[in-house]
């Protein structure tokens, strides 16, 4: 049997356990809600919670431009694994307040939390559309990298737009039908897979290729030791550059949309904070995957990829001669970090459009609501999967400025859970300047000191709010409750 | 009955040295391949230990936390 018949046997066998998965996960009857579709009903326990953190987070981006930045950088990469264990200190301190004041208030959008509180439509618009504009690049993404995978792995047999559009295709259908039951299901059948996977790939690579972990880096010690530490060779990132970006990251990461409406779907606090108590274990998953990068440094020396971004997919699928078995399997666990991430941008994406955007500019009943996210699900998808295809410059450049927009409602969070005198102005104010702020050191001048510009546009944005609020604080716009 | 506010102190500062560790300047001071350690260069195996560190200090918090909660 051709080897790539095999890579595409096992790999239809996992699309099609997630398709069962996804799709018999879904609760009937009068249990058919907004509320269930949005936020599972509040009622998800611990396995679901952990799984949907874990596999959210780590994205295609896990198996392509994580082990990219070990391969053409080198220790920068550690970055990653800073950044996704510190967000569960964050999520310790913020979760459980926006937990109970989304199960008082019947919050399912971060909008939902942040306008009430200021009691302002034009900032659930705001924020519902920057998450468009940095969730559907950041959707594009994971297609692109489905079709991508595919094509690798079945050496161009299952072609990009086939590879991207069968993935995409199953995504849309089981968060059709099933909303968040069915991404919590398939969330914990791919987490399951993409971690099991990578420590086998990781261990199998080291071996293969240079005999254990301990010789591999032995070797990259001897013959180019300036990867091993910050700031690293290939295109070395200084210390504040990676410093700032674990910080920023850390800090922001929650507010996108995707992450931060999970909140609301823990069926209590206890089991919020113990999901995010176990979830810095999740993160080990990326040990592996960036062993399997500096593995590249070596091999790749004399003749560098053209896209580092392909360094996993090239030693698992060319240079290690592993059997189609384990390629397929790697396939098949690349391909669960993208769609599982894809499933929650795609579900969260419609749920803002709808609810935040559409239903607050023109009011209607929540099963209105339903309908209408349901029918975005589809044509977000469909969107994304048609920019996977025309893939425009654009899109890295609209996600990044989308994203530098969304890290700065983090004070607004903060001072809605923590600080009952921020005003509405002093909100509007701060979020205006640190987004003007960012975008400014993002895309015209570089940010002083090789510092991230989001943390650059944090700290405008904190001093904007506190000081707009102190001295609008009297007027009758003050918010009431804490 | 709720956890003392010198366990959350103790706490709070606990996660804030994991911030330290891992951002700066705490990274800083791990910046060298040697020892390997599993094989791994020391500043990688810093970032795995920090957070196995943080993990625990998460655990006591919640077992202090719902302990003292009682039933």
């Amino acid at each position: 049997m051709p080897d790539w018949i095999i890579v595409t046997t096992i790999t239809a066998a996992y699309l099609l356990a997630t398709l069962v998965i996804g799709v018999r996960a879904r609760r009937s009857g009068e249990q058919n809600t907004l509320e269930e579709y949005v936020t599972g009903t509040r009622s998800l326990g611990l396995v679901l919670m952990f799984f949907i953190m874990g596999a959210e987070i780590f994205s295609a981006f896990a198996f392509l431009g994580g082990p990219g930045w070990s391969y053409s950088k080198g220790a920068p990469a550690l970055y990653m694994l800073a950044y996704t264990a510190l967000m569960a200190s964050l999520g310790w301190l913020i979760a459980p307040r926006i937990h109970q004041m989304a199960r008082r208030l019947g919050h399912m959008t971060q909008a939902d939390l942040l306008a009430d509180h200021f009691k302002s439509k034009g900032l659930a618009v705001f924020i519902g559309i920057i998450s468009i504009l940095g969730l559907v690049p950041y959707l594009t993404i994971q297609v692109v990298g489905t079709g991508l995978m595919f094509q690798f792995a079945t050496d161009g047999r299952i072609p990009f737009w086939l590879g991207s559009l069968l993935a995409t295709l199953i995504v849309t259908l089981y968060v059709y039908t099933s909303g968040l039951r069915g991404i919590g299901w398939t969330n914990f059948f791919q987490g399951v897979l993409m971690v099991a996977i990578a420590w086998v790939l990781g261990f199998a690579v080291a071996n293969q290729l240079y005999g254990g972990i301990t010789p591999m880096f032995q070797r990259i010690a001897e013959q180019a030791p300036q990867y091993l530490t910050i700031p690293g060779g290939g295109a070395p990132v200084p210390w504040a550059a990676f410093s700032s970006a674990i910080l920023v990251s850390a800090l922001g990461a929650w507010m996108w949309p995707h992450l931060f409406m999970r909140f609301y779907s823990a069926k209590s606090v206890r089991t919020l904070k113990k999901s995010l108590m176990l979830y810095p274990l999740f993160v080990y998953v990326m040990v592996p995957i960036l062993i399997i990068g500096f593995a590249g440094i070596l091999l790749y020396r004399d003749a560098p990829l053209q896209n580092p971004d392909t360094v996993l997919l090239d030693i698992v699928v060319k240079t290690a001669h592993f059997s189609p078995w384990l390629v397929g399997l790697m396939l098949s666990g690349a391909l669960a970090a993208a769609m599982s991430t894809g499933a929650n941008i795609a579900h969260s994406a419609a749920t803002v459009a709808a609810r935040d955007i559409i239903a607050r500019l023109r009011p209607m009943h929540d099963a209105s609501v339903l309908r209408l996210t349901r029918l975005l699900v589809v044509l977000i998808s469909a969107a994304a999967y048609s920019l996977a295809l025309l893939n425009p410059a654009s899109l890295v450049t609209t996600l990044l400025g989308a994203y530098g927009a969304i890290v700065q409602l983090l004070p607004l969070t903060l001072a809605t859970l923590f600080w009952p005198r921020a005003t509405r102005s002093g909100a509007f104010a701060g979020l205006t300047c640190g987004t003007l702020v960012t975008l400014q050191f993002d895309f015209v001048w570089p940010p002083p000191y090789a510092i991230n510009a989001g943390i650059w546009g944090l700290a405008v944005n904190i001093v904007v709010l506190l000081g707009v609020s102190v001295v609008t604080a009297c007027l009758p716009t003050r918010s009431e409750q804490g | 009955m709720r956890a003392s506010r010198g366990f959350y102190l103790v706490s709070t500062i606990l996660q804030l040295i994991c911030w330290v560790a891992m951002i700066w300047p705490g990274a800083l001071l791990a910046n060298r391949v040697e020892p390997l350690i599993w094989g791994l260069p020391f500043i990688f195996f810093w970032y795995i230990a920090w957070i196995f560190i943080m993990f625990l200090g998460l655990v006591v918090l919640y077992f202090v936390e719902h302990l003292n909660k009682g039933p």
